[in-house]
């Protein structure tokens, strides 16, 4: 019995330390942060995502919001880390694909009460770039074709007005 | 039939192309942006739909040409019909460049973003704001800030000449104060005062844009737009984020003043421009905006104080009050995920939201809700019946209350501001009800039902492009008749069912 409890104690023991380091390593969705907030509050989490917008610098941390498809979040970052990200998400570009470690907070005493991540490791796991776009033809056609109708019908409304005018 | 044989049809035929008409040019805007910033997809979504826009509009002038040729004078029947039905096909139209651009799902939902903004309710189906271009970001934006105003307002000062019978549009549109005796004054001091703000507005969020670490162009988009959708009281945000994107309390505190002015009376901006300062403490809706949002924010700290939710002062600030005042000036802006409402905020933090979400801003602003000015009107008629019964008979007391100018506190006004409470009370009801029968649970369809009645935007989860299509319908249709207040929605209504009796009547005339 002695045996099985020392067993039991050594394996808790064990696995305590591992399971943190386990969560920590994976990837958790933003809003599942968000829903399970008041649980992971002030723990380790990994957030992977698109660094969207741009940086706000604020000194000695930068502000870098990521989306992940689920939700977007503001990852308070050192500003020398944050600078590792050189492409931010918008309509003509895709933005880097992110990885960060950090603290997750539900509302962060530093920040206002914001839900946020205050990161700790920041990777880039695919590099963002250009979105070259294409215009298709028959969207340009029907563009031309449309104007060409309204224009026609503005210069016979504005005729019919004129005619008025004299009549 | 009107005068000189120009039928009802003909002459809000030719009234709804005007407005159209105004509308459509305002495309121009867009245009020009996605020019500037060289996106050509949507440079070519809003050219389609502007052309498309231009044709309706001018096939409906030239239907009710004989409307112009007679110098028809209108009925209120007219402007309460041409108001409703301009929204309806204004949404429409508005719609296409959201659908051609490929972020929406359906057709359906890009009626319900552009009913959305028209309402300045703010809730959003668009899918992936974050790489949205700038010409349909100028576009969102442009919509919420010219709904805030009122089209028709916009089209009145711009493009009908004559002023006569133009009060009865202004009026369907959901506005009724008379700054000027002539109602084209009226609407170009709205406009002009909403342009000095937004002059104002922006450039105070532009320079603050900057020193929270934006880049001087996109610091002066975002200013615009974070301007239009305050002043109006819209809660559009270019961001997935909406507000929380820029993690800056003074950011925060600039939008929050501006939506606190944009639910303001215009009449109240005007006589405080005229230098009577002196109304904005007697006028009974601001009276009334105070004590409600003081005794919201109260209740709302006090719980959420209890509940331990927030860490210190600055944050029930910043989570705390600006989201109370967001709800009752009915702007949207969140200031912490939708979710949070329903896991944090508790039972009682979501009625004080639900209540402060349907009482809304100040009549004749760009605010929703059922108005401050009904709810100290009902309040006040509520205290006048209670002294009635005190006193004696033979006491014949005149009751007053200050609203701009001194008015008579008479049953008629406190029956037709507690009529319309009611109205509100229904739709939101309804609302209720149809989120409860669609699965969601009872809280949840209050807070959303609340927020759509009140054309206030914020979201406790409900809103998303997955929900299902009747919400959805039922939706577009409570924003619309909270934004106009009912009456013109009523009228419209009575007018297509006389329309479809009449058809109705001669088919059967005929087939006996």
């Amino acid at each position: 019995m002695r045996k099985i409890i020392q067993a039991f104690v050594l394996t808790i023991l064990i696995l305590i330390p591992f399971s943190t380091s386990a969560f920590a390593a994976e990837t958790v969705e933003i809003n599942s942060l968000i829903e399970n907030a008041k649980v992971l509050d002030k723990t380790e989490v990994t957030v992977q995502g698109e660094a969207i917008g741009e940086m706000l610098n604020r000194g000695e941390y930068s502000w870098v919001n990521i989306n992940d498809g689920t939700n977007a979040i503001g990852i308070k970052l050192k500003t020398a880390d944050a600078r590792q990200i050189t492409h931010y998400g918008d309509y003509k570009n895709k933005g880097d694909t992110i990885k960060v470690i950090g603290i997750f907070n539900r509302a962060c005493s530093e920040d206002g009460g914001e839900t946020d991540i205050h990161g700790e490791s920041v990777q880039i796991v695919k590099a963002g770039e250009p979105v070259k776009e294409s215009v298709p033809l028959p969207k340009v056609i029907t563009a031309v074709l449309l104007t060409v109708c309204a224009a026609a019908v503005v210069l016979l409304l504005k005729k019919r007005i004129h005619d008025e005018q004299i009549n | 039939m009107a005068e000189k044989n120009v039928s009802s049809a003909e002459i809000i035929c030719y009234y709804t192309g005007c407005i159209i008409l105004g509308v459509a040019f305002l495309m121009m805007i867009p245009i020009i942006t996605a020019l500037i910033f060289a996106e050509w997809n949507p440079f070519l979504d809003f050219v389609v739909s502007m052309a498309v826009s231009v044709l309706v509009g001018a096939a409906l002038i030239l239907l009710g040409r004989h409307t112009r040729q007679n110098h028809v004078s209108v009925q209120w029947k007219h402007g309460f019909v041409v108001a409703s039905l301009s929204w309806i096909i204004l949404m429409m139209l508005c719609a296409i460049p959201y659908y051609l651009s490929g972020h929406v799902n359906s057709f359906l939902d890009a009626c319900f973003d552009v009913m959305s903004g028209f309402t300045t309710t703010g809730l959003v189906l668009t899918q992936d704001l974050d790489h949205l271009s700038s010409g349909l970001n100028m576009w969102r934006h442009m919509l919420t800030f010219i709904g805030g105003q009122g089209m028709v307002v916009l089209a009145l000062t711009f493009m009908v000449k004559e002023a006569s019978g133009a009060y009865k549009f202004y009026v369907g549109e959901g506005k009724d104060i008379e700054l000027v005796p002539n109602v084209k004054g009226t609407a170009r001091i709205i406009w002009k005062i909403s342009m000095i703000y937004l002059v104002i507005g922006t450039v105070s969020l532009w320079i603050d844009g900057m020193i929270i670490g934006l880049k001087p162009v996109s610091a002066f988009l975002h200013g615009l737009y974070m301007f239009e959708s305050s002043w109006s009281t819209g809660g559009f945000a270019p961001m997935t984020q909406n507000i929380m994107y820029y993690h800056s309390l003074s950011y925060e505190t600039i939008t929050m003043v501006i939506f606190i002015l944009g639910s303001f009376n215009f009449g109240l901006h005007y006589a405080i421009w005229q230098g009577k300062r002196k109304e904005f403490v007697k006028n009974i809706e601001t009276q009334s905006f105070f004590v409600t949002s003081f005794v919201a924010c109260m209740l709302a700290l006090f719980w959420l104080m209890k509940l331990n939710v927030y860490p210190d002062a600055v944050s029930a600030f910043r989570r705390i009050i600006y989201n109370v005042l967001s709800a009752h000036t009915t702007t949207g802006f969140g200031s912490i995920y939708a979710r949070q409402f329903a896991l944090e905020w508790g039972d009682f933090g979501i009625l004080i939201m639900i209540i402060v979400m349907l009482i809304g801003g100040s009549a004749c602003s760009t605010a929703g809700g059922f108005k401050a000015l009904r709810v100290g009107v009902v309040f006040k008629g509520l205290i006048m019946d209670v002294k009635k019964l005190l006193h004696s008979e033979r006491n014949m007391k005149v009751y007053k209350f200050h609203y701009i100018k001194e008015h008579i506190l008479d049953d008629s006004i406190v029956r037709s501001s507690a009529l319309i409470i009611i109205c509100y009370m229904v739709l939101f009801g309804t609302g209720t009800l149809i989120g409860t029968f669609c699965g969601y649970p009872l809280a949840d369809s209050a807070f959303e039902a609340a927020s759509v009645t009140g054309n206030v935007g914020l979201s406790i989860g409900v809103t998303a492009s997955p929900m299902p299509m009747a919400l959805k319908i039922y939706d577009i249709i409570a924003m619309y008749m909270g934004r106009l207040e009912f009456l013109s929605v009523f009228a419209l209504i009575g007018y297509a069912g006389g329309g479809i009796k009449k058809l109705c009547e001669k088919s059967f005339k005929r087939l006996s």
